[in-house]
């Protein structure tokens, strides 16, 4: 038994940087002392080393009888690059719902084959490819007619391609089944059929091409396998809507990919992680298209080219090009990403029969991408891509805690730290409120501030962003009144919610939903510019 | 001494990221194709030069009968013209020249990969055979690999030749004539698809940059993709670019490993993408307290980290580790210079 304090560190462990945090008990409760993101590949001994030495140097006394650090426990994940899949099937339409399946859980698709689009030698070429993890076989369970006639010459390619193969895992789903007589069987999976469920629907499918997904992990730095990030990430989501009895939402964006969940108080509603999630796609660097995905974001002027190049750069050495534009860019990039995580999120229908409900009380920004960004950017990149009306506090897992947390075996334990560090791990970025439907006039409507007793009254500007001073900690009620009604998930003339202040305060958006932004490349720039630069505490020129 | 004029020990130097000089022996892969046959075998010392594989150049499936009586073929076997069972053709028109069995389907159709025309791809240095499958060869180098961002092209290898006086020059496509023939050039800070195009014309057989713009990338490799699909395909013709996109002044160490490999026999490959060495080239130890920046306006400058500065705030952004590093003279307009950059605008080689 030691004297030293009870403290741990969190390992984050992500294909472009490491987040390490140190936590120690502090008058009864766990508390974040530190932390540090590095690029992937720095000595992690010599990073906890310095959290530690950074909290002696500010409060020895929360460190006393330390000497011991390296003895102290981890929580560690990791993030890997995602694997890489051929999906094949007989039918185009069965193809299409493997696609979904696998596409939402994470996997970079790099082939499909079907008897419509390939012949014999594509085939070959798309099962013979290096760095391929996974080929998944779909079929109807049982096969429908049409798929049953072909599925057998299918087995034949894929068990040839891959049966030489050591590297390889194969999948077979639902019908597909009945090829496992032809494929090594130390190396199949079988799975349900794809149900053609909607992207961010949990399916089994789409769960058990998760958790072969994560084998691939690479063993943790203590030899013992790994924990995946961002399961982790989804577990604490989870934890934290059951605590905090709201309905939360996490997104995060990294430079391997990109997941956004959203749980109730009952559990997860919808979760996927895509591989295109990513800050910069892997694609990117032989892609225009990904590239200037994120150019129609940037507020940064220059030439083209040398533009593409820099994001192109983004995606070889993510961590740098920080500062100045490069921080501009770089926001423009997680801009981008979340556009594509929100066009991928459908949800079911709810059981009433009304479309999924896509609302949230609490929104958490994660990831790399948001590290090096001003708060009030980063909530303004959140609100400009994952638009719905109504209102939402928007929080960023700064430290990138809620991944490691999430690896806690213990729900009872998981939601003990989060009641601990909520007030560390998640700083607030504030609140937003998105009205949306105001039409143009001499007096749109009002917004009307009740916070502490004092109350603050303004015009609300069609089409506008408007913020407003709401520190961090304070609740308010915000009350719109407008002569012609407005959205915010239900139209009414006048409406109230709670917020509560944060680090861009309270943030007004009565722009379109979805955000319409010209076709004018240079008028689209300068629009986006006058948007975000109040936001930015300095930019260059 | 102030902390503003002392360097700091090569120790505190850990929070600046590492980028490795060179990796000893590198594993190289060379991908097959369905058709392609290799010509080596695990184990197999491979001399610069020697055949590796056989590539087709101008695959395709052709489906026959095999009658029955006949042994079951197992996929990768190879076909010879002469050997393939006889039965009606039931797809494909050419059918003369060597192939491989891509797979028996049921009704015992053999599914076969087959071109009239292939190439010898020789060997791009000197190495064992590590392992042959269908996927790919892996043959391990006996000399040393300057690792690079990324590669384009084909493997290719040739006498190392520096082509420009400074590692943040640019070759100009009227540069390059025939006397270049045979040779892998090193290029400078960028390359144009001109001087890239011209460079191919007189025989070169790769380029080493420190940059290139993505739209001269695409348009090279495009122009791979169009030589590779015609009937006469020229010399196979690499470019590596050491730094990234854009204009990358080559890092100072790399370049002086350039310089004093010149002259030596050097090959282009692209998986991992590498400059292989040949064992007798000289390589410079790096020099450990030189930091670069790697990024933003003064990407290329190389010097010394004088202190850590902690967090600070930077133009435009959040805070961020920062150190104030003295960067040296390295030309005109650029004269020595202290600045504050972000830790993760700075490498260092080790």
């Amino acid at each position: 038994m030691t004297d030293g304090p009870l403290a741990f560190f969190t390992l984050d462990r992500g294909t472009a940087t490491t987040a390490a945090s140190l936590l120690a008990r502090v008058e009864g409760r766990f508390r974040l002392l530190a932390s540090l993101a590095v690029p992937t590949g720095m000595d992690v001994e010599s990073l906890l080393g310095s959290l530690v030495e950074t909290v002696r140097g500010a409060a020895p006394e929360l460190l006393d009888g330390a000497d011991d650090w390296r003895e102290w426990a981890r929580l560690e994940c990791l993030t890997h690059a995602p694997g890489r899949i051929v999906l094949a099937a007989v039918t185009e339409r069965r193809l299409a719902a493997l696609e979904t399946a696998a596409a939402n859980a994470g996997w970079e698709i790099a082939g499909r084959i079907s008897p419509e689009r390939t012949d014999a030698l594509d085939a070959s070429t798309l099962l013979l490819q290096p760095d391929l993890d996974l080929v998944a076989v779909a079929a109807g369970d049982p096969p429908a007619v049409d798929e049953r006639e072909r599925l057998s010459d299918l087995g034949a390619l894929v068990a040839a391609a891959i049966g030489e193969r050591d590297d390889l895992l194969c999948l077979l789903a639902g019908g597909a089944a009945s090829l496992t007589d032809l494929l090594p069987a130390q190396r199949v999976l079988l799975g349900p059929a794809p149900d053609g469920r909607p992207a961010a629907e949990p399916s089994p499918l789409g769960e058990l091409l998760e958790q072969v997904a994560a084998r691939r992990l690479p063993p943790g730095l203590d030899g013992a396998p790994s924990s995946d990030g961002r399961q982790g990430f989804a577990h604490s989501v989870v934890s934290l809507a059951a605590l905090l009895e709201r309905r939360v939402e996490g997104v995060d964006v990294g430079r391997s990919g990109g997941m956004r969940v959203l749980a109730t108080a009952d559990g997860l509603r919808a979760r996927l992680v895509r591989a295109d999630g990513a800050l910069v796609p892997d694609g990117a660097p032989d892609d225009d298209h990904h590239v200037d995905d994120v150019l129609r974001w940037s507020p940064v002027p220059g030439d083209l080219s040398a533009l593409r190049d820099r994001v192109r750069n983004l995606r070889l050495a993510p961590w740098r090009d920080a500062s100045g534009d490069g921080a501009r860019l770089r926001l423009a990039a997680a801009r981008a990403a979340l556009a594509r995580l929100d066009a991928a999120w459908q949800l079911a229908d709810e059981a009433d029969g009304r479309p999924g409900d896509k609302a949230a009380d609490v929104l958490i920004a994660s990831g790399g991408a948001f590290d090096v960004a001003p708060p009030p950017a980063v909530g303004l990149a959140l609100v400009d891509t994952l638009r719905r009306p109504g209102g939402i506090g928007l929080y960023h897992d700064h430290a990138r805690l809620l991944g490691p947390l999430g690896t806690l075996a213990s729900e009872r334990d998981r939601r003990r730290l989060l009641a601990d560090l909520l007030e560390d791990a998640l700083v607030p970025l504030g609140s937003a409120v998105v009205a949306a439907g105001l039409r143009q006039g001499r007096h749109a409507g009002t917004l009307r501030v009740s916070s502490d007793g004092s109350t603050s009254e303004l015009e609300l500007v069609p089409g506008a962003i408007q913020l407003i001073d709401l520190p961090p900690g304070l609740a308010a009620t915000v009350e719109l009144e407008t002569r012609e009604g407005v959205w915010l998930g239900v139209r009414a003339r006048r409406i109230a919610l709670h917020v509560v202040g944060g680090l861009c305060g309270l943030l007004v958006d009565t722009r379109d939903v979805p955000l319409r932004l010209p076709e004018r490349a240079e008028r689209r720039r300068e629009l986006l510019d006058a948007w975000q630069r109040p936001l930015w505490p300095v930019i260059d020129g | 001494m102030s902390p503003a004029t002392q360097t700091v020990p090569t120790d505190d130097l850990a929070p600046v990221p590492l980028r490795p000089l060179s990796v000893a022996q590198p594993a190289c892969r060379f991908r097959l194709r369905p058709g392609d046959r290799p010509l080596v075998a695990a184990g197999d010392h491979v001399v610069l030069g020697e055949p590796l594989l056989e590539r087709l150049r101008d695959a395709a499936a052709v489906e026959r009968r095999l009658p029955l009586g006949l042994p079951e073929p197992s996929p990768g076997d190879t076909v010879e013209p002469d050997q393939v069972a006889p039965g009606g053709v039931r797809r494909g028109t050419r059918t003369e020249g060597p192939g491989r069995v891509l797979y028996l389907a049921p009704g015992r159709r053999l599914l076969v990969a087959v071109g009239r025309h292939s190439d010898v791809f020789p060997a791009p240095f000197a190495g064992t055979v590590e392992s042959v499958d269908r996927v790919a060869l892996v043959l391990r180098a006996d000399g040393t690999g300057l690792p690079g961002a990324f590669a384009a092209g084909a493997a290719s290898s040739g006498r190392l030749v520096v082509a420009v006086e400074r590692p943040d020059a640019e070759l100009p496509a009227s540069a390059l004539d025939v006397a270049s023939e045979g040779a892998i050039l090193v290029a400078g800070a960028r390359i144009d698809v001109e001087a890239i195009s011209r460079a191919r014309a007189m025989g070169v057989r790769g380029l080493v940059v420190g940059g290139v713009v993505g739209r001269d990338l695409k348009a090279f490799v495009a122009s791979e993709a169009r030589q590779r699909a015609g009937l006469h395909t020229g010399l196979p013709f690499g470019l590596l670019v050491l730094d990234g996109f854009g204009k990358r002044p080559i890092p100072g160490v790399l370049w002086r490993a350039l310089l004093a490999a010149e002259g030596h026999q050097v090959a282009i490959v692209g998986d991992p993408a590498l400059l292989v060495l040949e064992p007798t080239a000289p390589l410079p130890a790096p020099e450990p307290e030189t930091i670069r920046v790697a990024a933003g306006e003064l990407a290329g400058r190389e010097g010394r980290l004088l202190a850590l500065l902690g967090r600070r705030r930077l133009p435009a952004g959040a805070r961020q580790h920062a150190a104030l590093v003295a960067l040296a003279a390295d030309g005109p307009g650029r004269p020595a210079l202290r600045v504050a950059l972000p830790l993760s605008d700075l490498e260092r080689f080790g």
